[in-house]
């Protein structure tokens, strides 16, 4: 018997959110996917709507990146000039370079790893996330471990390769 | 018990261990200083990825209303395949119910349902002449069905559909008033009212629901229309526009008609949204009986001579009219 969608939608809704921002990068297209992942689901019915609402999100995601990635090449032909960096306000630049850190050093995991991790933070157990990823179960606790080592030592590599980092 | 390796340690602090496992890792920690380093170094790990992770968060924002996930985002594509997309779906109809089957709910995450009309479709005309020309003939039939003033009993292809979505399957041919004269319509008990039949009794009543709201529910201008809902009448962008009439029972619903084709009509009904039925709607959707969705503050329902799954993407493309 399919699972109440509704039920689903207010436990998942958030975490489906969390784990798009970290593929698009962009928390209303995040959003948006994710309102279409549900849509969707209410069409398809599947039996494991959580699963399900994960691999959809997932190849929505992955999609869009692709998307991105071709305009985005598209758009360096057309423009001469580099792209306008954006002004952020004085008081938010901390935590957006710290986000921006954050994002790179993520995307140096190898995507298994990074999959893994994504899936935990939103929320999956163990059991979940072998069922995702195709990890035997005894393993996710090995991947989580070395993707939570590479992300923090990418972020830290990053910090030292930095040339206008201010610490302390 | 040997030392621990770090996937252990990871699965313990994500508290994933197994009980017996963890156990043993338990009374393997209480007597082994080593592990007991290795497992705070770990924990320090542990803590400072999960940190870095939450700086990535997005901005936390309110869960919109289960109620609005009907209107699916669109995206730019929509936008400008809507049109094209309704007349493949015209194409469509003829073979809705060899489709009636294949489009049934199926756990393929990678389906993209928007595209499944068309592509069967496509698939059907060029690949078997046969099945071609007895869609082509099915097609006929349906449009005869709608044309014919007493269409013969096995006429309505959409009688094999198994949906109990179908059960608000009318016909909505309104540019035709000489199949109105002999009619003597009841007052409309409300468009909510007519969409909970059950589908057998349904097709007997398609004439008389469909000539009821012709004949009963008044024409109104779009002024008039946007007076009564508070807001802008709403229909498929793209769609002509036949029609714009409102209950007579003076509920504020108002029914906008909108021609896929010269003889297949789409009915949108419409009204003010009453806060007290959202939970009402949550309930009915959960069942699968109504296709309804808000859009802005109207509460807007569908009906049309096409299939149910055709029905719900033109819902999904309803917006306010220009």
């Amino acid at each position: 018997m399919p699972d109440d969608i509704a039920e689903v939608y207010r436990n998942t809704y958030p975490a489906l959110v969390r784990f798009l921002y970290r593929k698009v990068w962009d928390a209303e297209r995040a959003e948006d996917l994710a309102q279409e992942a549900f849509a969707r689901a209410l069409v398809h019915r599947p039996e494991n709507t959580r699963g399900w609402l994960f691999v959809v999100a997932a190849n929505m995601a992955r999609d869009e990146a692709r998307k991105a990635l071709r305009e985005k090449r598209h758009l360096t032909l057309l423009k001469s000039e580099p792209d306008a960096t954006e002004v952020a306000p004085e008081e938010s630049i901390d935590a957006s370079t710290q986000a921006q850190r954050v994002r790179v050093a993520l995307e140096q995991l190898t995507p298994r790893d990074r999959e893994a991790l994504l899936l935990w933070d939103a929320g999956m157990s163990y059991d979940e996330i072998a069922t995702q990823t195709g990890l035997a179960r005894g393993a996710i606790g090995t991947t989580l471990a070395r993707a939570r080592r590479r992300l923090v030592e990418a972020y830290d590599g990053g910090q030292e390769g930095g040339q206008h980092v201010a610490r302390g | 018990m040997s030392h621990v390796d770090e996937g252990t340690l990871h699965a313990y602090l994500d508290g994933e261990l197994p009980s017996g496992e963890r156990a043993a890792l338990e009374s393997h920690l209480a007597q082994c200083a080593s592990c007991r380093a290795q497992l705070a170094e770990e924990r320090a790990l542990f803590e400072r990825a999960t940190a870095l992770l939450g700086s990535t968060r997005p901005a936390e924002r309110a869960v919109p209303p289960f109620e609005q996930l009907r209107r699916a985002p669109r995206r730019p594509w929509h936008l400008r395949t809507g049109f094209a997309w309704a007349a493949s779906l015209v194409l469509a109809v003829g073979f809705g119910y060899y489709l009636s089957g294949a489009l049934q709910p199926a756990s393929q995450p990678e389906a993209q349902p928007e595209a499944q009309p068309v592509a069967m479709a496509q698939q059907n005309r060029p690949a078997d002449k046969a099945a071609a020309s007895e869609g082509l003939r099915r097609r006929q039939q349906n449009s005869g069905a709608i044309a014919s003033a007493t269409p013969p009993p096995d006429a309505n292809p959409r009688g094999a559909a198994p949906l109990p979505l179908d059960t608000v399957v009318r016909i909505g041919d309104t540019a035709r008033p000489h199949e109105e004269a002999g009619v003597t319509a009841a007052p409309a008990a409300g468009a909510a009212s007519l969409l909970a039949a059950a589908p057998s009794a349904q097709r007997a009543d398609t004439r008389s629901v469909e000539n009821l709201v012709s004949t009963a529910w008044p024409a109104i201008s779009r002024g008039k229309a946007a007076a009564l809902l508070g807001d802008r009448p709403v229909g498929v962008p793209g769609l002509a526009t036949r029609g714009i009439r409102s209950s007579p029972t003076g509920d504020g619903t108002v029914v906008v008609e909108q021609a896929l084709d010269s003889k297949t009509v789409i009915q949108i009904f419409q009204r003010p949204a009453r806060s007290a039925e959202v939970d009402e709607l949550g309930a009915r959707e959960r069942a699968d009986r109504v296709l309804a969705r808000y859009v802005g503050r109207l509460r807007v329902e569908i009906s049309g001579p096409v299939s149910t799954d055709s029905l719900n993407k033109l819902l999904e493309l309803v917006e306010p009219l220009p």
